[in-house]
Order: structure tokens, then sequence, then C-alpha cells
């Protein structure tokens, strides 16, 4: 499943498939400024340097320009990682404020890390499986 | 009195379906009509046809309704706000479903007012004759009525004049720069009534809204209403707690589309010669959130 990295920190999340950014970076025990947290006040926006993602519902042209569906901008409450991305806040830096939900999700994060390594030696994928 | 009340709040919605899904069993809102893009609902304790319009495509305001006392009324704002500066259309019975002739016209603050006399009465859910004190099977929140809206404006000080002059509205409070008479407002809170306020304008980008409430009886129905958020996942904003402003009890919340709502209960009486309140920028904290007496960044930036 992909992963979350915050720059520049290094912090890598772990996500369940078809979680947003925002709800693993929560579910991983961090925080930042959010609002809605339904796609409709734009405050979660972040910078994404690499990897893709698409948005689990409609956005409105008031929260995302056209501009920023292309120059890496994400809407954290509504992006779903298709692939491992990277992301960069803006202003700010993320808060660990519950250390429990980061063990966790660090554990989950290394399971799957075992598990595609497990793959790879086998020489399956995981469709295959 | 010519403007009774705030009719109708009109919102676009990102996804009609789980829109609906909040306000009719979240909210307890009754549907009334479904048309195209747009649904229609009206709470238990309202007469008229709808209060609240949703529309697929976007969020944020489209518009809102308010209702004159007498027809002769919106020829008198018309009148008022042309003298104000403002352009004013034309609204035929029909453009809104179920609503009479009207005017509409863009607020100094970008927004869009309709105005209007006759609605379909559909009657309250307890009727007139011999009246239960509720419905007996509530759905949610179980809101019984639209009460007031906030709007954020890039010049309050505008809206206020504008609000007194042609809706006829006094204002109860005020967020001022100073207690200097010539201090800037920084936000409003205007009515015409006795209620507290119908709306309330804060300094912000033109055209946005802050949010609309509903309006519960007390504390308790306020605490309910927020335990059914959290069951319902609905992200809390703030609250429950009280405002130092109006005094009113409240929990602010997001509909699905990230659109603020608020219950609100409780506040004062307003009366035209009962002096106002004036709050400063020192003490808005506690002014708007009574018990934690600390604003912070996301209520006056976060806004659809």
């Amino acid at each position: 499943m992909p992963t979350v990295t915050i720059h520049p920190t290094g912090e890598v999340i772990y996500l369940e498939p078809g979680e947003t950014v925002l709800s693993g970076l929560y579910k991983a025990g961090f925080a930042y400024t959010v609002g809605c947290r339904r796609g409709g006040c734009a405050i979660c926006k972040v910078d994404c340097r690499s990897g893709q993602f698409r948005y689990d519902h409609p956005v409105a042209d008031t929260v995302l320009t056209e501009d920023e569906h292309l120059d890496g901008t994400c809407l954290t409450c509504r992006a779903v990682p298709d692939t491992d991305i990277t992301i960069e806040l803006r202003g700010e830096n993320v808060r660990l404020v519950n250390t429990f939900l980061h063990m966790i999700n660090d554990k989950a994060r290394q399971r799957a890390e075992a598990n595609a390594a497990a793959r790879l030696m086998a020489g399956t994928t995981p469709k295959e499986q | 009195m010519a403007v009774m009340r705030l009719g109708y709040a009109h919102v676009r919605v990102t996804d009609l379906a789980e829109a609906k899904d909040h306000y009719a069993n979240t909210m307890g809102l009754y549907e009334t009509l479904s048309e195209g893009n747009k649904v229609y609902y009206k709470a238990w304790d309202e007469w008229d046809h709808h209060s609240v319009v949703l529309e697929e495509g976007g969020v944020g305001l489209v518009k809102y309704g308010w209702k004159v006392q007498y027809s002769s009324d919106i020829d008198e704002i018309e009148k008022k706000a042309q003298t104000f500066g403002v352009t004013v259309e034309r609204m035929s019975k029909g453009e809104n479903p179920e609503i009479g002739d009207g005017i509409r016209f863009t607020t100094p603050s970008d927004h869009v007012f309709e105005i209007y006399h006759e609605a379909t009465l559909i009657g309250t859910e307890v009727g007139t004759h011999n009246p239960d004190a509720f419905p007996r099977h509530l759905v949610g929140v179980g809101v019984p009525a639209l009460d007031h809206s906030l709007i954020t404006a890039e010049d309050p000080g505008m809206m206020d004049r504008f609000l007194s002059d042609v809706f006829g509205f006094y204002a109860t409070e005020r967020v001022q720069t100073s207690l200097d008479d010539d201090a800037d407002i920084i936000a409003t809170w205007m009515t015409n009534s006795i209620q507290i306020h119908q709306l309330a304008v804060l300094a912000g980008p033109q055209g946005k809204l802050h949010h609309f409430a509903f309006r519960l009886a007390d504390w308790t129905e306020v605490g309910r209403a927020a335990d059914l958020f959290s069951m319902d996942d609905v992200p809390i904003d703030i609250g429950p707690t009280r405002h130092g402003i109006t005094r009113g009890q409240t929990v602010y919340f997001f509909d699905p589309s990230g659109n603020r709502n608020e219950v609100f209960s409780g506040g004062y009486l307003a009366y035209p010669d009962r002096p106002m309140h004036v709050w400063t920028p020192d003490a808005l904290g506690k002014g708007v959130f009574y018990h934690a007496r600390e604003l912070n960044d996301a209520f006056t930036s976060v806004l659809t």
C-alpha cells in the first residue's frame, strides 16, 4: 500500500487501501492545521513533491484551481495516493500528538515492507498471490 | 417590520447523496422537493415550503432568501437598496419553486439576497390544531428551524450600514478595533426582531459563507446534537461551548462538502433600545468561545 513521506523530516506513514493523506497522518498520530476535513475549505493543502494521487470526491473549482490540479498541490483531506508520495507542508511541520498511534502505524509499515520484500524474493506480485 | 426572517439558505454541495444523508438523517430535515441537481428541505417547526436548498456542484453559498411580512415591503426594500447604490432585479414567481415574486440583488459583500413575500404553506409537523410539543418520530438531531447565518465581507462596517438602511436591522453586538466612536467594525451581529441575530458579518473575503445555523431549545439538545455528530462521523469544528457574544450555546460542525453548520440555543432577547454590546479584539477569544477564551486560526479562516 502507498506510503506518505513527510519532507524534510523523512517520517514515513503507512496508509490503508483507499485512505486519504490526512486520514493516514491522523491515524499515525500526526496533526497539523486542518479545517472542514471534507474538501470544502482548502486549509489542509500541502505540496506533493513526488508520487501520484487522486481525489476520492469531486473538488469544487473554488477550492482547487486548474493550475493547482497540475502543480503538485494536494488537498490532503480528499487525496488518495496511487503511489508512494512525498509531501511538504506549507509553513509548518506536522506535530506528533499521539505516540501510540505512531507506534502502531510504524509497525504496520514495517510489516508491509517485510511482506513486499518477501514477495520480491519469491518473484511474485500481490496480484499473483 | 419588513424582513421577518432568513427564509432559506441555498448552498452548493459536492456530493448530493452524502449531503442528503447529512441534512435528512443527521439534522432531521424533511425533504419537500427534489428537482434536477437541487433538493429542498424544511425543518419540523417551519411551515413554509423550504428553508434549506442543496445544489450539487461546488461548495459555499448560492444565495439567501429573506421573507418579508407584506408584499409592499418588497418595493420598499427595492427602493432602499437602489438608494444605497445596489442594482436590483425583479424575481418572478416560480424562479424558486413554491416562492412568489420578489427582488434579487448582490450585496456590497458579494452575497446574493432574494426578497420574497409568498411561499407555499406546508405547515409544521405538529400542525396548528391542539399541537403537540414536537413530532414523535424525529430523525437525528431533529432541528426545528433554520436560525441565522454568518458571512464574511471585506468591509463589515459597510454591511452594517447596508443592513441598517435597507433591511431596517440593528446591531445587537459588534467587535470594533477600539471603544472609540470612530473605530472600525470587525464584526457585527444584526437583527430586526427579538431574535439575537439573524445575520452576522465578519471581516474576511467577499462572498464567503462562514456558517448557517439551526435553532435548538437548550444546552441539553446542543449536547445531544454533539453526541449524534460523533455517532455519524460529522467533523465537529468547536464545542459544545458558549459564545460570549450573544451568550448562545453552540456546536459548530461541517456538512459532507465542508460547509460549516451550527446548532445554536439560548442567547438573550434583543430589543432596538437595548444598549449594544461592544467587544474589542483583545477579548474576541472570550467573545467567540466563552469557555476556551482562545480564538483558533481555523475559526476565522475556514470558509466556503
